[in-house]
């Protein structure tokens, strides 16, 4: 309320008693404030983008935008720096991680909102969430002492046995070395990572169907699937769609839990079960030993993980569209 | 609802014309307000006298509240609402671009429908409005305290548990803690906005005495979807429909000889 | 309606025999395979979160002795050692990030609630505050290193610190404005009318109304904040020394300790690593659900 420090004697003058003292001054000051730290979270994307181009421009510069990003080598030594392997292991694990997790997301959603007796629901749902607050590096340290050696034994050797010379998936599912680790393992655990978030979102918007629909929809003799197929789907499709890339967007940048699993490998395999690295782990790994211009690289990579991962969080949002605010 | 109940309430309540001379405290010229572009109230021209209580009833939508809302300009809270003319208090245009919209609110007080204590203590409810503007020694403001409850009728219910939270309070306690916590501020002129219609027919009772005591110190205006509410307590009642003040004049001619056709039709229960 | 009324309970129900022929074996399928897939797939997320429980008390607790709370981390090489330092690291950089976020995070979410609800940029600033909710945490710690670490030439646990709070900040901000939303219109036409001012009707009145709720989200930040790695691998680095008070120079925390001991070839690091996970995983569980059970309380009054 900007309405008028100058002038509260005109009023103030007519009463009885004392003069009542203006609270304008701190008002102001209130509203400024607040103002300014709303301004501040555009200043700090802003500033994300704009270190990023700062710190990577002397990489860009040197290979070229386009040349970086599909350079496929990357070697210290001789101080040239290509994407391509980062961006391509982080595309891959983070499909496998859709592939696998969205079907999971979307049965637990089903089943919150649809199936579960009412004593179950509070459990479960507490449960995925806790899932979300599980620290990223503890499902790194679970990829890699747990999961990974059972990946190896159980999918990898046997699978060796039956692909071994076929063409093509004798390619893509043969592991050379089948330790565990790779692009495979670490989708699995991203797709672990991302399901909290798909499956949350996903129940909200189930949720906020009306109940009429759902209900009229079994009053005139749909079965629970044909409810979802064609009632509940159309009508929070988009939305899904949202929650889902909401999804993809943190398994692009997941950073620790990746770092553990993928095996950090400079080169692109031709197998999910190579060793690969992401962009993100590609960072984690190299940064703290880098300088020049392999710190601008790495720089560079972020550059490149800020424009894919921000468009894909801003298209989740728009989808989203804030149906939950109401 | 009929016109002979109120007129048995009339005969024993304050009788208008008793206090004829007194002067104006609000005088409303030629006011029309809008929200957004919706035009809610069309050309109200009326006074309201000091010490006395004044009533606004008439249909859901008439703009009864809407001209409440004018003389503490709580309105301009909501960008998009905005009223023209003048709404002179002590011969001062409240609705001048230079008035100070706090100090003004600090002298004009305001019940709302539903009872909103604040989420803080008994004490601290009482005592807020009176922190807001004056700095007093703890003493006093207890002083305060107790003699806002005192008059809001609610002292010998709250005296030992002053710290307690308001919202633990019982409905028709929180209305009467609301009405001492505006009390507590020393206002002028008491807006209440249909203070009894959350509330139960005992607590309702309460809150009308309470306010035929306040009306000795302070000018009340008073809106009621309740007409034999108007009747019981008020002096002067205007009668509002579809923006327009329709009638105004002293509450037992208004109930009982009503000039205008839409005035009789809804006191005597016609529509409404 | 007439023709279809007899089949509809039947298909409901399934059981009569007689009507179920009514229902094409397609849908019945259909619908037992989707019940099925999705109570499994319910079971995947449940097991996965168990198991992953289970193996954390499992290796924690056989690794967790008093001294992982009273010895430093060990050098490589030397035996035994705990986590003093690297403990202590954590809570200074948490709460050090928790101290800056909390201010700004309270009030850019009180200019979304109270204050400009309605305009273009109070959208836009809504919007990126959820996009930044999820953004990659470490690009915010490159963010921070090309701010504050590469400037003054050497890592920091203020660097750290800010890190955190830019992560927790959005967080904040989110529930603090979802929270002043649910305080009733009338309460803030009430204090106005005794006069408040608005900066008056919001500090005296509206934050208190949301209080458990703000408290709330910045107990969720906080749990947030403390098991992040990412963000201070480059900006508060890692030792395995006491810092100095300072902050300046690497500042020894648990999330890169447990990263860097993980995967390090020496038993008595690995299991510390262990211990540095059970005691981080059960403080940020803790938090979630204190904070839920602030949550519920405030919706029980």
């Amino acid at each position: 309320m900007s309405l008028v420090a100058s002038s509260e004697h005109i009023l103030a003058a007519s009463h009885a008693g004392s003069p009542r003292p203006s609270h304008s001054g701190f008002d102001r000051i209130f509203r400024a404030a607040a103002f300014g730290c709303a301004a501040l979270v555009l200043l700090v994307l802003a500033g994300i983008l704009a270190a990023m181009l700062y710190g990577g421009w002397p990489a860009f510069r040197e290979f070229g935008f386009f040349g970086f990003v599909t350079g496929s080598v990357w070697n210290v030594g001789a101080d040239q720096y290509g994407a391509w392997p980062a961006i391509a292991g982080t595309l891959s694990s983070a499909f496998i991680a859709l592939v696998i997790g969205v079907p999971i997301s979307l049965g637990i959603a089903v089943f919150l909102t649809q199936l579960s007796p009412p004593w179950l629901k509070a459990p479960i749902a507490t449960a995925v969430e806790l899932l979300a607050a599980v620290p990223s590096i503890i499902y790194g340290m679970w990829g890699l002492f747990v999961f990974a050696p059972l990946v190896a034994n159980y999918i990898q050797v046997p699978l060796n046995s039956v692909v071994e010379g076929l063409p093509i998936v004798g390619t893509i599912l043969y592991s050379r070395v089948p330790s565990g680790t790779g692009i495979f393992t670490a989708g699995i655990i991203l797709a672990l990572m991302i399901i909290p978030f798909i499956a949350s979102v996903t129940r909200d918007m189930l949720d906020q169907i009306p109940p009429v629909l759902r209900e009229s929809a079994y009053g005139i003799g749909c079965t629970t699937w044909e409810v979802v197929r064609h009632v509940l789907v159309p009508q929070a499709g988009v939305s899904i769609i949202g929650a889902i890339m909401l999804g993809l967007g943190r398994a692009l940048g997941e950073t620790m839990a990746v770092t553990f699993v993928i095996g950090n490998a400079n080169r692109l395999g031709g197998s999910i079960f190579d060793p690969g690295s992401t962009i993100a782990s590609r960072i984690a790994n190299e940064f703290n030993e880098a300088a020049d211009l392999q710190l601008n690289a790495l720089i560079a990579l972020g550059c490149i993980l800020f424009l894919v991962t921000f468009a894909v969080l801003i298209a989740a949002r728009l989808l989203i569209a804030r149906v939950q605010r109401s | 609802m009929n016109a002979v109940s109120s007129m048995v309430h009339l005969d024993r309540g304050g009788r208008p014309g008793t206090n004829e001379g007194a002067p104006a405290r609000i005088s409303v010229r030629n006011l029309d307000f809008y929200y957004g572009d919706f035009h809610s109230l069309k050309n109200i021209t009326i006074d309201f006298k000091d010490r006395h209580v004044t009533a606004l009833i008439g249909p859901s939508g008439c703009g009864k509240s809407t001209l409440l809302r004018c003389f503490n300009r709580i309105y301009s809270l909501y960008p998009d609402q905005r009223a023209t003319g003048e709404i002179l208090l002590d011969g001062r245009n409240i609705l001048a671009p230079n008035v100070d919209v706090n100090e003004l609110r600090s002298r004009v007080g305001m019940v709302f429908q539903k009872p909103t204590p604040f989420p803080m203590s008994i004490y601290d409810n009482v005592a807020f409005g009176v922190r807001l503007y004056e700095k007093l020694p703890k003493a006093e403001v207890d002083a305060r305290v107790e003699s806002a409850l005192r008059r809001a009728a609610l002292w010998d219910e709250v005296k030992d548990k002053l710290r307690q939270p308001g919202l633990g309070l019982s409905g028709g306690q929180q209305q009467r803690l609301c009405i001492a916590r505006t009390v507590a501020q020393g206002p002028e002129v008491i807006l209440f906005d249909e203070p009894t219609s959350a509330l139960d027919p005992i607590s309702t009772g309460k809150i009308e005495e309470l306010i035929e005591h306040l009306r000795t110190e302070f000018t009340i205006v008073i809106v009621t979807h309740n007409m034999q509410q108007a009747a019981r307590i008020s002096q002067y009642t205007g009668f509002m429909y579809l923006g327009e003040l329709v009638e105004f004049g002293a509450t037992n001619n208004l109930f009982m000889n009503p000039v205008k056709k839409q005035t009789h039709d809804y006191v005597t229960g016609r529509f409404g | 309606m007439a023709v279809s009324t007899p089949v509809l309970p039947a298909a409901m129900a399934g059981e009569p025999a007689g009507a179920r022929r009514r229902v094409r074996p397609g849908r019945r399928v259909a619908d037992r395979a989707l019940k099925l897939v999705s109570a499994v797939f319910t079971a995947v997320g449940v097991f996965a979160l168990g198991w992953i429980l289970l193996m954390l008390l499992w290796r924690g607790f056989s690794a967790l002795g008093p001294s992982v709370f009273t010895s430093i981390t060990p050098g490589p090489g030397s035996a035994g050692g705990g986590l003093a330092n690297a403990m202590v690291g954590s809570l200074v950089l948490t709460v050090l990030g928790i101290v800056v976020a909390t201010p700004i995070g309270v009030l850019a979410g009180t200019y979304l609630g109270e204050y400009a609800r309605v305009s273009k940029l109070a959208s836009l600033v809504r919007f990126i505050n959820d996009v930044l909710l999820s953004a990659p945490s470490i690009l915010i710690g490159l963010f921070v290193y090309v701010l504050l670490v590469a400037p003054f030439g050497s890592y920091s646990g203020w660097a750290g610190g800010v890190a955190l709070a830019i992560i927790a900040v959005p967080v904040i901000v989110r529930t603090t404005e979802d929270m002043l939303r649910l305080v009733p219109n009338g309460l803030r036409e009430a204090a106005a009318a005794l006069g408040a001012p608005q900066s008056k009707v919001i500090t005296l009145v509206t934050w208190r109304a949301a209080r458990s709720g703000i408290m709330t989200g910045i107990i969720l930040a906080t749990a947030r904040i403390a098991g992040e790695t990412a963000p201070l691998l480059f900006t508060a680095l890692n030792n395995n020394f006491w810092f100095s008070p300072s902050l300046v120079g690497g500042v020894s925390n648990l999330p890169v300790t447990i990263y860097q001991f993980a995967l390090s070839p020496y038993q008595n690091w690995q299991e510390l690593a262990w211990a540095g996970a059970l005691i981080i995983t059960m403080t940020i569980l803790g938090l979630s659900v204190v904070a839920r059970f602030v949550i519920r309380k405030e919706v029980a009054r």
